[in-house]
């Protein structure tokens, strides 16, 4: 849950970015960091191997501004996409206040969305996380990439999204869909925090 | 100064007096600050703290493998500034603190100071307050409307 200061009037929400490697979550980041003036956001903190891979987290502070008379911040964190980093996906995931899961929209990517998404299933529920209690939503990345290379939004819904949560296609490369995500998560992590016992304090 | 709450202030307030810390930020283990002393933004805060839980929580994966008790701190040596990262227990759960300190001063008076903050923190906490509602039902339109002048649209 959204941790809430109420003496400063702040809250800090905790958004993780997770998927399949190379999906697409560190060019995300990206892209929100070069978009965002600078007073607004801090660093990105990258740590990755030398070939630029995620080896434990890529992390950007937001500064959204005042809503409802709070001065709201959200964390945006990334995990390593590589399936042998689980221990440090897990560790990332802890105490998240929603997820977007990107999603690798090419067709011989299908079985590593796959797999990543139920790893995510199987992390949340180690840690006392019952997915459909997460807000939680689907980017499709590379939607850019030729027709007969990807799978349309509504094949991905079928396979990825039984849950039937908010899904959209995006370029993340070149920015589209990244606003629309954000927007929607951030949406559904403060929803709850508008309801009687949305908050912990 | 900043907190969360009130009640962590005297706590924080005698253990940066006495130690000698130049910084310290108190955190939970997912990283979400408490309370700092001593950051001048509030970007770099949540910067930290991502940091330094993230040292904590792979510290501890360490011990797991290692199949031995999670280690209680952890302390970066340095030249000028040295690091001293602990995780302790408080009424309100597992949080982690990470102090910075100088030649001024010396792990060991850290460490005894730390160790009556996280005592002092165990009596002042009160009981926790009740839930109450924290954003108004139309919070989406100011949402919105500040997510687009984020990204300038």
């Amino acid at each position: 849950m959204p941790l809430v200061n109420f003496t400063t009037r702040e809250i800090t929400c905790k958004l993780v970015y997770y998927g399949p490697g190379r999906s697409g979550k560190t060019t995300n980041l990206l892209y929100i960091h070069g978009r965002v003036p600078q007073d607004r956001r801090g660093n990105l903190i990258s740590l990755a191997t030398q070939s630029d891979r995620t080896l434990f987290f890529d992390f950007l502070p937001l500064e959204l501004g005042v809503i409802s008379g709070f001065t709201t911040r959200f964390q945006l964190y990334t995990v390593p996409g590589q399936v042998y980093y689980n221990a440090t996906r897990r560790l990332v995931l802890q105490g998240a206040d929603g997820v977007v899961f990107v999603a690798d929209s090419q067709a011989r990517r299908f079985e590593d969305n796959l797999e990543s998404f139920q790893n995510l299933q199987e992390n949340l529920l180690e840690q006392g996380v019952d997915i459909r209690q997460l807000p939680l939503v689907l980017q499709y990345n590379k939607q850019d990439l030729p027709g007969d290379l990807i799978l349309a939004r509504p094949d991905l819904d079928d396979t990825l999204n039984f849950r039937a949560v908010p899904s959209l296609g995006a370029d993340a490369l070149h920015g589209a869909g990244v606003f629309e995500t954000l927007k929607l998560v951030s949406s559904l992590v403060l929803q709850r925090l508008s309801t009687p016992s949305g908050s912990e304090r | 100064m900043r907190s969360l709450e009130p009640w962590v202030e005297a706590p924080l307030t005698a253990f940066l007096t006495e130690s000698g810390a130049r910084l310290t930020l108190l955190m939970t283990g997912a990283g979400q600050v408490v309370a700092q002393h001593g950051f001048t933004r509030s970007l770099d805060v949540m910067s930290a703290a991502a940091l330094g839980a993230g040292i904590m929580a792979a510290t501890g994966e360490l011990a797991r493998v290692m199949t031995t008790v999670p280690f209680e701190s952890v302390t970066h040596q340095g030249t000028a500034l040295s690091l001293f990262l602990a995780g302790f227990d408080t009424p309100r759960g597992r949080w982690l603190a990470l102090v910075v300190y100088g030649g001024e001063t010396s792990l060991g008076l850290v460490q005894l100071f730390f160790g009556r903050m996280v005592e002092d923190l165990g009596r002042a906490a009160p009981a926790e307050l009740p839930v109450q509602r924290v954003l108004a039902e139309d919070f989406e339109a100011q949402l919105n409307s500040s997510l687009r002048s984020l990204f300038g649209r």
